[in-house]
């Protein structure tokens, strides 16, 4: 029904356009039905036609105007006056006549104007509602989109399609046209000068060289400029308001796109800000407290070390000596990690005995009590990797195990071939893991909860991962299946 | 005889560990606690001359700590910081905090600040009536200082910064304190109109403005009028 409408009026959208053949289209409907009165004439020998003359100018008046509906009743009058006796003569039978015919005129011109008129609320209705339409469809496809880019270019087509002419939408550098090919360079320059007199204060609409150009306003804030061909004549008030508004909403929309924008990069920069805040923060408080412990002991050696008894003297030398490990040990995980993620580890794939390195971790923290032997021939699992790498990427799962445990907790390291990998393990008695949360660990600075505040970076177990990938291995997670604790697996290739 | 009793605040035994035999050997007896619950605890139980606190703990803010004490205390507190965190240690000495040493610290600063808290709170409490730093006198009864026996001319704003500093001689005094004490509570001032006015006190007080020998700038913190024992 809506697809006939819209044929119907194209197929009469080129009488509308033009006057002269508007009026010129009179002339074949009042001979129709002329032709038809002088049959029923012929037929009936009535000569009360005044009816079908009537119906001639309705459809004149309604299809075509009100202006060529009173040519039309002009007309029918005439040959109508001409059809009727006296035949083919322009003069009246009688007084009767004279007065039948003056009504005909009156009728006929009433006919007109009412008809027209009817059919301009008609077509001015389907013109409202299809800009409302126009304008709805572009709302929608607005806030569809968070993409300034996909804004404007929406903007230029909707933009085009109410102007029914080119449109193009401009900002900076950037020209934006509602055809397929891009705007020549003359028009570029147009809309460039327009911008600079639209953002220089210039609100209202320019009209330059056929284009009628508008800046893009969101508030006080200048969006660019968008314009359209003008196309014969000025655009009808109702078309105006809508690319009024059409540019509105769109530079409402693109604004949006740019607050929308403005947050998730602010977003972005505070997200990394906080990482970064979190970095230093745990290094510098790494860094530090070995450092403070290092300073206090030689400090208090130096001042007082006469006074100290044996006891106490041996006490500070030992605490100088394993803060300055913990400090090795902090740095060296430092220089992974940064190493790590700058690609730059290289590693030498080669076979060692894992035993032993698990031995060398073990006894360098004083708890080679704690290793469960593995079962069968697993003590001389052979696996391929880096044995220096894999020692520090294990220490770090010790040292948390230890950390999260408590110096004095249950812990059993264990090492077995499973197939053809060979499978580290170390089993804590700490609180584990929350469920869910078995890959985050290897998150850098994922910390455990509660954290203490001694439990360092948050950056151990995401080196061991990255150390056991780049020996192509891995690390995993899981809570212990009876009691609580975690299971952290340190995966190599077995080598054959 | 003890010097005193201490309470060191510390959640890191390793650092607890290096400083206690120093502390201990000073003449002092150490109580230590790890977390900031057992500090309060142990001050309630057992006051101590002067706590040292650390601002990182583990179940609450250092800050707290010291607002929980000052309700009820007027031990000294020196507070153990990291270097690069000034505006705790402003918040921490706005919260009633007398002193702050840096971390790393050397076991003789940290003494020299625990003898110089223990020094100015027998000052405050006793309320001396003048107060000597070198060549410096501040004679707080009759409102009148004087730099090598010649007495100086100061506006009544200058006596008062002057004032402030010499109760609290040996100690930072933030800007914020200082605006109190000198423009009244709660006034508007800027850290810039301390500023000028500590320039105007140099002019007055020192030999040499640019390189002050008693009127110390603290940078990011405050001032600083330098203790009987560290100046010159």
């Amino acid at each position: 029904m809506a697809l006939d409408e819209r044929t119907t009026r194209d197929r009469w959208g080129v009488l509308r356009r033009s006057p002269l053949l508007r009026y010129l289209a009179v002339v074949p409907i009042v001979g129709l039905f002329a032709a038809v009165g002088e049959v029923f004439y012929r037929l009936t020998g009535s000569s009360r036609l005044s009816s079908i003359f009537l119906a001639g100018v309705f459809l004149a008046a309604f299809s075509l105007g009100s202006g060529p509906g009173y040519a039309s009743a002009a007309l029918a009058f005439l040959v109508y006056l001409y059809l009727v006796d006296p035949r083919f003569e322009f003069s009246f039978g009688g007084p009767e006549d004279f007065n039948a015919m003056m009504l005909f005129l009156a009728v006929a011109v009433l006919t007109s104007t009412l008809a027209g008129r009817m059919r301009g609320e008609t077509e001015r209705a389907q013109a409202r509602r299809k800009l409302a339409d126009t304008l709805l469809a572009a709302t929608q496809e607005f806030s569809a989109s968070s993409d300034e880019l996909e804004i404007r270019r929406c903007l230029a087509e909707h933009l085009a399609r109410a102007a029914r002419a080119d449109a193009v939408v401009r900002d900076g550098g950037r020209t934006l046209s509602s055809s397929k090919a891009p705007a020549p360079p003359a028009v570029q320059e147009l809309f460039g000068q327009a911008e600079i007199r639209a953002q220089a204060g210039a609100r209202e609409t320019q009209d330059l060289d056929g284009w009628r150009i508008r800046g893009l306003w969101a508030g006080s804030q200048f969006l660019g400029v968008a314009g359209w061909r003008m196309s014969g004549g000025a655009s009808p008030p109702d078309e105006l308001t809508v690319i009024d508004a059409l540019i509105d909403t769109g530079a409402a929309a693109i604004s949006r796109a740019r607050l929308a924008a403005a947050k998730t990069e602010a977003e972005t920069r505070a997200r990394t800000e906080d990482l970064r805040n979190a970095l230093l923060s745990s290094i510098s408080h790494d860094l530090r407290t070995p450092l403070a412990s290092i300073m206090a002991s030689a400090s208090s050696l130096k001042e007082f070390g006469g006074a100290f008894d044996e006891e106490t003297r041996r006490d500070l030398s030992t605490t100088i000596e394993e803060e300055a490990q913990r400090l090795d040990a902090f740095v060296a995980n430092l220089l992974n990690m940064t190493r790590l993620e700058a690609g730059a580890l290289t590693i030498d794939r080669s076979p060692f005995e894992v035993q032993e390195s698990v031995e060398r971790v073990m006894s360098r923290r004083g708890i080679g009590d704690r290793l469960t032997p593995g079962p069968g021939e697993s003590w001389r699992a052979i696996a391929l990797g880096d044995a220096m790498l894999f020692e520090q990427a294990l220490g770090n799962v010790v040292d948390n195990a230890l950390r999260y445990g408590g110096p004095r907790c249950g812990l059993a390291v264990q090492s077995c071939v499973v197939g053809s990998h060979v499978d580290v393990t170390v089993m804590d008695e700490g609180p584990g893991v929350a469920p869910g949360d078995e890959e985050r660990i290897f998150e850098k600075f994922y910390r455990g909860q509660p954290a203490p505040r001694t439990a360092g970076t948050g950056l151990g177990l995401s080196i061991v991962r990255g150390l056991m990938r780049a020996m192509g291995g891995d690390a995993l997670a899981a809570n212990r299946r009876h009691g609580s604790g975690l299971v952290v697996t340190l995966r190599l290739e077995a080598a054959t | 005889m003890s010097a005193g009793a201490l309470l060191l605040v510390d959640d890191e035994p390793q650092i607890v560990r290096a400083l206690t035999p120093a502390l201990t050997a000073g003449g002092y007896t150490v109580q230590v606690a790890l977390t900031g619950g057992a500090a309060l605890a142990s001050l309630a139980a057992e006051p101590a001359d002067a706590v040292i606190l650390d601002l990182g703990l583990p179940d609450m803010d250092g800050k707290d700590v010291i607002r929980h004490i000052r309700e009820w205390s007027d031990a000294p507190i020196i507070v153990l910081s990291a270097r690069d965190v000034e505006s705790e240690k402003v918040e921490a000495l706005d919260a009633g905090a007398d002193d702050y040493v840096n971390k790393p610290v050397g076991v003789p600063e940290l003494l020299a600040r625990i003898r110089a808290s223990l020094r100015g709170r027998e000052r405050r409490f006793s309320s001396q009536a003048i107060v000597e730093v070198g060549d410096l006198v501040v004679d707080f009864a009759r409102r009148h200082v004087t730099v090598e026996g010649e007495p100086t001319h100061l506006t009544p704003r200058e006596y008062d910064l002057v004032r402030v500093l010499a109760r609290h001689a040996g100690r930072v005094v933030t800007h914020k304190q200082l605006i109190a004490a000198v423009w009244g509570p709660g006034a508007q001032v800027d850290a810039q109109f301390v500023r000028v006015l500590v320039g105007q006190v140099r002019q007055k007080l020192e030999a040499e403005p640019s390189a002050p020998r008693f009127l110390r700038t603290e940078p990011g913190l405050g001032y600083r009028l330098v203790g009987a024992d560290d100046g010159t």
